[in-house]
């Protein structure tokens, strides 16, 4: 930290623990699925004197992964060590990890703003079991211990201290996140991804702050927000700023103090003597490339070459997996250029218009096809499929077919039955017709919204504009 | 009776196993009163394995008899590493070797007595309140160790047995040779680590007790076995160790380790030993000395600093938490394991653990354990260079015979790490080596030959 001469107002650097997406623990045979308590264990996720741990040779190939999507150099050689603390989650009071020489180093990472943030390392070790506390942290007398956590594969990021913002640091989570789903080694639903934030502003001489298990985006956006002032303020106080290691109590919307900063080195590692020292080849570094699942540049230029879509849009599209997932599932039903379009502009208006983000979406991509399909055939209107495409994002989840026909959406294509709406509010609406006629634009407007509110916006406005004028002469 | 006689004597049923079984149980019942040499006896299983070879006399090892060092893990049965702090433990798997046994015909009698966790050469480090083996030919004196209980239970039977026993940095030679029976370990990665309780898993074998080159060569051949289960194991072809057994010396290329004679080791050791050159060299073999001052002079303080530094790790695990001795709910984490392990583990374990936390902690990890690393690599070195010109290498076993435990009661920890000064080279090397007893009319001396990797 003392080789860095920073300049900006805010320094933070990230260590994120990513939970890796695999069917069994990194060294035994146990599910890393499973719910009930303490149901899904063995002799070696429990520690269990005489048993041996065995490598998930699918961890590596995951973290290979990550390297190649991060750039990162990627170690010639396996290593593992033990880390040793005592601790009432630790099956074995160690935990297996890589200390003297990380799987991946010196990676990037790029944010959407263009700006890349360099990673100082990545590394695979063990999860700890989970700690229960049955009354609430602070009040329980005791803790259960749940094993089912035991030995689950994480791997740890280590960024170097170049993010400037909360938002900053927010972003490099949803890009990290994007990656991790991209590889398809992370499972969005169930894994679990946190973060101790390390923050260290100008005004204290960027004394560092460590502030633990940070999780969520909007929470780390949060956390860091409140930790900055705090130390501005506390500079300002004359206060003094200690190396310290704090945490983030999301209810309260603050920091607090948890204890000193322990140096990584006070843990006595050693080489772990039961597991051997194995070779990262270039032949298994290339057959994971080879295996690689479809990245956002390839999948951009498929979505130009096979999609017709054009390049910006393919790109934006891309940009965040789950738009692209959601993309793709509906590009299958319905033209993709008329998908591209609604999924990239007008999904994003009506989020933005209700506040939310799009992995907060309570519907799939089946009503949204069912809409752009309902369109393509003509029997909805621009304005009605908007208008459905709100109430979903308000309500969720709908039978959009049913709904449009029980609420009596259905295009007004027949052009006699819209004749005779327009009829009937000409009929009844004699004086906006002689306003109308006396030069007023207004009225015209007035009777095309009367019209509108009759067919419940299932009619085209052009196609009434030119009928009233057509019938009033 | 040759031990391959009375298995194919089981094997078409000319024995009554269930009934001999039950005689051999109530022998070793009278002779673990005498010498303390069995933590366990493992009466029940005995006989359910009795039972079912009666029925079904299959396997290399049908009917013969095999005790365990506590430290290797039985299923269902204490296993204990023969420390008070895992009193109760009873695992839920067998060790490979025990399970290759068990597969093979074999009867399990019992877990034998061993140092706490190893840590020791004379037997006398036992847990808290363990009872310490007695030397089978005069009781005045100690086993050897740490694995004393198995080959005093060796010395003693009149049965058909081998013991499992087990070396980190002299454990399987060094009793052997105190005992005078034969006792071989194997080269590291030949015979699975599962299911063996740590000491220190980089230099941890198993291997094979018996009193003749018949029973080590059964054992280990039994034994011997690639096992997914220890990332450690290595897939290698296994000899067939009894055919090997009649090999001719004429014309063997011997190195005779010259500091092994030097004046640290006894002066009986040395006159017997040396009269055992005068015989090989007449069979015709080649004996010439070969200088390994770096495994003499730094092995000791090599292996400790390894060794302990790894013990250290795996002996954190024993918390009075998940398995073996509990205590009274009390206080918080720290305090409660803190009170765990002040009471059940033993002197020498304590003082093991204090030893390996140091030499691993920041500030004097380079200063040890990397350099014990690296002396480590260059002792290899020197061992691998001694191969290119000899088939084999000797020396005595021990510096010493058994000794008085009178005399252990005076020695300082580090005379008592000394005793290890000739075996902790090739366990080091991860090298096979063999004590073979000389008798004498007192104790006897051990002979120690060490092999090039899996020869
Ligand atoms: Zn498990």
């Amino acid at each position: 930290m003392n080789d860095y001469k920073f300049t900006s107002d805010v320094v933070i650097g990230l260590e994120i623990h990513m939970e890796i997406d695999t069917k069994t623990k990194l060294f035994c045979a146990c599910s890393t699925k499973a719910k009930e308590p303490n149901t899904s264990t063995c002799e070696i996720c429990l520690g269990f004197p005489g048993s041996k741990p065995v490598l998930n040779k699918k961890v590596i190939d995951y973290a290979i992964r990550m390297g190649l999507a991060t750039k990162s150099n990627i170690a010639k050689e396996l290593v593992f060590s033990r880390k040793n603390y005592f601790y009432p989650d630790m099956s074995k009071n160690y935990q297996i990890t890589q200390y003297e020489l990380p799987i991946c180093e010196k990676g990037k990472i790029e944010l959407s703003s263009g700006k890349v943030v360099n990673l100082t390392r990545i590394h695979i070790e063990e999860d700890p079991a989970s700690l229960v506390h049955p009354s609430g942290m602070s009040s329980s007398s005791y803790v259960l211990v749940d094993y089912n956590r035991s030995g689950r594969p994480l791997l740890e990021m280590v960024t170097e201290p170049e993010l400037n913002s909360s938002e900053e640091a927010r972003d490099f989570m949803k890009q990290l996140v994007n990656i991790l789903q991209y590889l398809k080694i992370f499972d969005i639903n169930e894994g679990i991804i946190k973060a101790d934030v390390n923050i260290s502003v100008k005004e204290s001489g960027y004394k560092r702050v460590e502030i633990k298990n940070v999780s969520g985006f909007k929470e780390i956006e949060r956390a860091v927000e409140y930790e900055i002032e705090r130390q501005k303020e506390a500079v300002e106080k004359g206060e003094d700023i200690v190396l310290e290691t704090r945490l983030w109590d999301s209810e309260k919307g603050i920091t607090k103090h948890m204890r000193l900063k322990e140096s990584e080195s006070d843990y006595g590692y050693i080489l772990d003597p039961d597991l051997v020292i194995t070779d990262i080849t270039s032949d298994w570094v290339k057959e994971v490339e080879e295996n690689l699942p479809e990245l956002p540049i390839e999948r951009a230029k498929r979505y130009v070459k096979e999609l017709k879509i054009n390049g910006e849009d393919a790109k934006v599209l891309t940009l965040d997996y789950e738009l692209s997932e959601f993309f793709d599932a509906v590009a299958k039903k319905v033209n993709p250029i008329t998908a591209a379009k609604w999924v990239r502009r007008e999904l994003p208006r009506v989020l933005n218009y209700n506040n939310l983000e799009f992995h907060d979406i309570k519907f799939t991509s089946d009503h949204f096809s069912d809409i752009l399909e309902l369109l393509e055939a003509k029997k909805i209107t621009d304005n009605v499929a908007k208008k459905i495409l709100e109430r979903l994002c308000e309500k969720g989840d709908f039978d959009v077919k049913d709904y449009v026909k029980s609420e009596g959406l259905e295009a007004v294509a027949d052009s006699g039955a819209l004749e005779g709406i327009i009829k009937q509010v000409i009929d009844a609406n004699p004086k906006a017709i002689e306003e109308y006629k006396g030069g007023k634009e207004q009225s015209l407007n007035f009777l095309v919204g009367q019209v509108m509110r009759q067919t419940r916006g299932a009619a085209s406005a052009p196609e009434v504009i030119e009928l009233i004028k057509k019938l009033v002469n | 009776m040759k031990i391959s006689e009375y298995i194919k004597k089981v094997q078409n049923k000319e024995i009554d196993i269930v009934s001999y079984t039950k005689e051999v149980l109530e022998k070793i019942k009278k002779l673990n009163e005498e010498y303390d040499c069995l933590i366990e006896i493992s009466e029940e299983l005995a006989l359910k394995q009795a039972e079912k070879i009666s029925k079904d006399p299959k396997g290399k090892l049908a009917g013969v008899f095999v005790s365990v060092k506590d430290s290797i893990c039985v299923k269902d049965v204490n296993s204990t590493g023969g420390s008070r702090i895992l009193e109760g433990y009873k695992p839920p798997f067998n060790a490979t070797a025990v399970q290759n046994c068990v597969d093979e015909g074999a009867i399990i009698i019992g877990k034998t007595s061993q140092d706490e966790f190893g840590f020791g050469a004379f037997s006398v480090n036992v847990g808290v309140e363990y009872k310490i083996p007695k030397n089978p030919i005069d009781k005045t004196r100690a086993t050897g160790g740490s694995s004393g209980g198995a080959a005093c239970i060796t010395a003693l039977a009149d049965f058909p047995h081998i013991s499992l026993g087990e070396s980190t940095g002299g454990s399987i030679v060094n009793p052997g040779s105190f005992c005078g029976v034969l006792a071989l370990c194997p080269t590291y990665g030949r015979v699975s680590r599962y299911g063996l309780i740590d000491y220190g898993n980089s230099l941890d074998k198993v291997g094979p007790i018996g009193k003749t080159a018949e029973d080590v060569a059964i054992g280990m051949e039994t034994i011997a076995s690639y096992d997914k289960k220890d990332s450690t194991s290595i897939d290698k072809e296994i000899p067939n160790y009894l055919e090997k057994l009649n090999s001719n010396i004429n014309g063997m290329k011997i190195g005779l380790i010259k500091e092994s004679l030097d004046s640290g080791t006894d002066k009986n050791v040395k006159d017997v030993f040396n009269k055992q050159i005068e015989f090989l060299k007449s069979k015709g073999a080649v004996v010439e000395e070969v200088s390994l001052k770096k495994a003499i002079d730094y092995g000791i303080a090599a292996y400790y600093v390894i060794g302990t530094s790894e013990a250290s790790t795996n002996l954190a695990k024993y918390c009075g938490m998940r398995y073996g001795k509990e205590d009274e709910l009390k206080g918080t984490f720290n305090e409660y394991f803190t009170n765990v392990r002040s009471k059940y583990l033993g002197d020498e374990a304590k003082r093991r653990i204090m030893l390996g936390t140091f030499t691993r902690t920041s500030g004097y990890r380079d200063a040890y354990y990397i350099k014990a690393m690296k002396i480590r690599t260059l002792i290899i070195d020197e061992y691998k260079k001694a191969f290119e010109k000899f088939d084999v290498l000797i020396s005595p076993t021990t510096p010493m015979i058994a000794p008085r435990f009178d005399e252990i009661e005076k020695m300082t920890p580090l005379q008592h790490y000394m005793a290890d000064v000739l075996t902790v080279g090739p366990n080091l090397a991860g090298l096979p080596h063999i004590n073979i007893p000389i008798e004498t009319e007192t104790m006897p001396v051990g002979f120690m030959v060490t092999g090039n990797h899996f020869d």
